[in-house]
């Protein structure tokens, strides 16, 4: 039945995008509609800024009507959305080049709350939802990616390596030194990496942009 | 303070598995391998801990979702990129609309049917019965168009309403806030134009519409809460006006 469900599904996701291909806006509005939600909360966590968030999911999508004709289908549709929408980020990121103003940018975009200088979560207490926002977005881009996409949003290893054009093994990586380093912002610690990011937590050459179709 | 790191070979050894441990993914054997060296290892145990909240916790986070003007702007940048292809009328709520004027049609058609044969009169009755249904699918896809140009006659005569309260009154605000309050009905006019002409462009689209009646609905807000405003100022109740102005900058 889910064998089923997944076809049909499959089905519709093809067709929509054949639609799209020949300039139907009505599918290329349901398109916008079935995969936006997501991919805001992949892109409003990457930049940390609803504003940023917004205009980024604008130029995804006009990406997404100019090149639906170099979709292959080799991958779901929703994969090769997400890679859009994670290299769209991260070549935001880089040319921003700002990483702490974008952490400030953050927290001020959080019901207006000034930065929190530094949590010191203890075991004992539970973890504050805001002070989790605030360290995810002070993660260096490439780990953050692979955190929201697997911690947050949900998706299996294979699915992350898949949709940032990396090996699983890269993803498992990445994933691990998020974690870690989430935890020693979380407890106020500082680590070798937060004193002096180095190129690889900024991007190598690897990660930096992520693998396209 | 450094982050507490392994301190032992067994430590190091186990660090790279408790994340398989977090998501599931250890087979039995090398689980309670694991959880071994955790039972006696407080600095791993407390690790682990540590690594399982955050990922409750961030798998918890709520979803955020972009305002519906969005769309509205891909589309005007859509539209003026491009000629604006030949769109199909039959989409949308034209479809629903369609398939009711069916299933009406289909319902008057079996009721013709299980009332059998007629005299002759009735017979002609009943056959005149399915253009004049044709005809009310019709009607009912301009009574949809009707009923959007309707409401957004009724949000407009509301607005101008209440903008002239606004204009009459506004003395009594305090000149930062009338001019936050001005910044905030500035860029909701904005999202108002750029809906219009997302609907101009695509005059079927449900996001468009929607970006529309969402725009105009958070102008009625505003305004009703700056007339609230004016009036708890005349009252000369801070905390009344310290309480909306704090809701205002919420919205």
């Amino acid at each position: 039945m889910i064998s089923s469900n997944k076809t049909e599904a499959d089905h519709t996701e093809r067709d929509l995008v054949a639609r799209c291909r020949r300039g139907e806006m009505v599918a290329f509005e349901e398109l916008y509609r079935r995969h936006s939600g997501r991919l805001y909360n992949v892109v409003y966590r990457m930049t940390g800024s609803a504003a940023d968030a917004e205009d980024l999911l604008q130029d995804v999508f006009l990406q997404v009507y100019r090149r639906i004709d170099s979709y292959r289908g080799e991958a779901a549709l929703g994969t090769w959305l997400y890679r859009l929408a994670v290299n769209t980020c991260l070549d935001h990121l880089r040319s921003r080049q700002g990483h702490q103003r974008k952490v400030t940018d953050f927290i001020e975009d959080i019901e207006g709350l000034e930065p929190v200088a530094s949590p010191s979560w203890r075991p004992d207490r539970a973890l504050d939802r805001m002070d989790l926002e605030w360290a995810i977005a002070k993660l260096p881009p490439s780990y953050r990616s692979a955190f929201v996409l697997h911690d947050v949003e949900g998706h299996e290893h294979h699915e992350v390596a898949e949709m940032l054009g990396i090996a699983e093994g890269t993803s498992k990586s990445l994933l691990h030194k998020a974690r870690i380093r989430l935890r020693a912002f979380l407890r106020g610690e500082r680590t070798e990496g937060d004193r002096r990011p180095s190129a690889a937590a900024l991007g190598t050459p690897a990660t930096s942009r992520l693998g396209e179709q | 303070m450094e982050t507490r790191r392994p301190t032992t070979t067994a430590c190091e050894f186990v660090a790279p598995f408790l994340d398989d441990l977090i998501d599931d993914g250890l087979d039995q054997a090398a689980r309670q391998q694991l959880d071994t060296h955790l039972a006696g290892c407080e600095s791993c145990r407390r690790l682990a801990d540590d690594l399982r909240e955050i990922r409750r916790q961030s798998s918890a986070l709520p979803p955020h979702a972009p305002r519906p003007e969005v769309w509205t702007r891909i589309a005007k940048q859509l539209a003026a990129e491009a000629p604006i292809r030949p769109r199909t009328f039959w989409t949308g709520t034209r479809v629903v609309l369609a398939m009711a004027a069916v299933m009406l049609l289909s319902v008057v058609t079996s009721f013709v049917i299980l009332r059998g044969p007629q005299p002759a009169t009735q017979s002609a009755d009943a056959g005149r019965t399915s253009p004049s249904v044709h005809a009310s699918a019709a009607t009912t896809v301009k009574d949809v168009d009707e009923h959007l140009r309707v409401a957004d006659a009724n949000y407009q005569q509301a607005i101008s309403g209440l903008e002239k309260i606004v204009a009459a009154d506004q003395a009594v605000l305090d000149p930062a806030v009338a001019a936050t309050l001005q910044k905030n009905i500035g860029i909701i006019d904005q999202a108002i134009r750029e809906s219009r002409d997302a609907i101009a462009s695509q005059p079927t689209s449900q996001l468009a519409q929607t970006s529309l009646f969402d725009a105009l609905r958070q102008k009625v807000a505003v305004l009703e809460d700056t007339i609230a405003l004016i009036n708890v100022m005349r009252k000369g109740d801070q905390a009344g006006a310290a309480k909306i102005i704090g809701g205002l900058r919420k919205s």
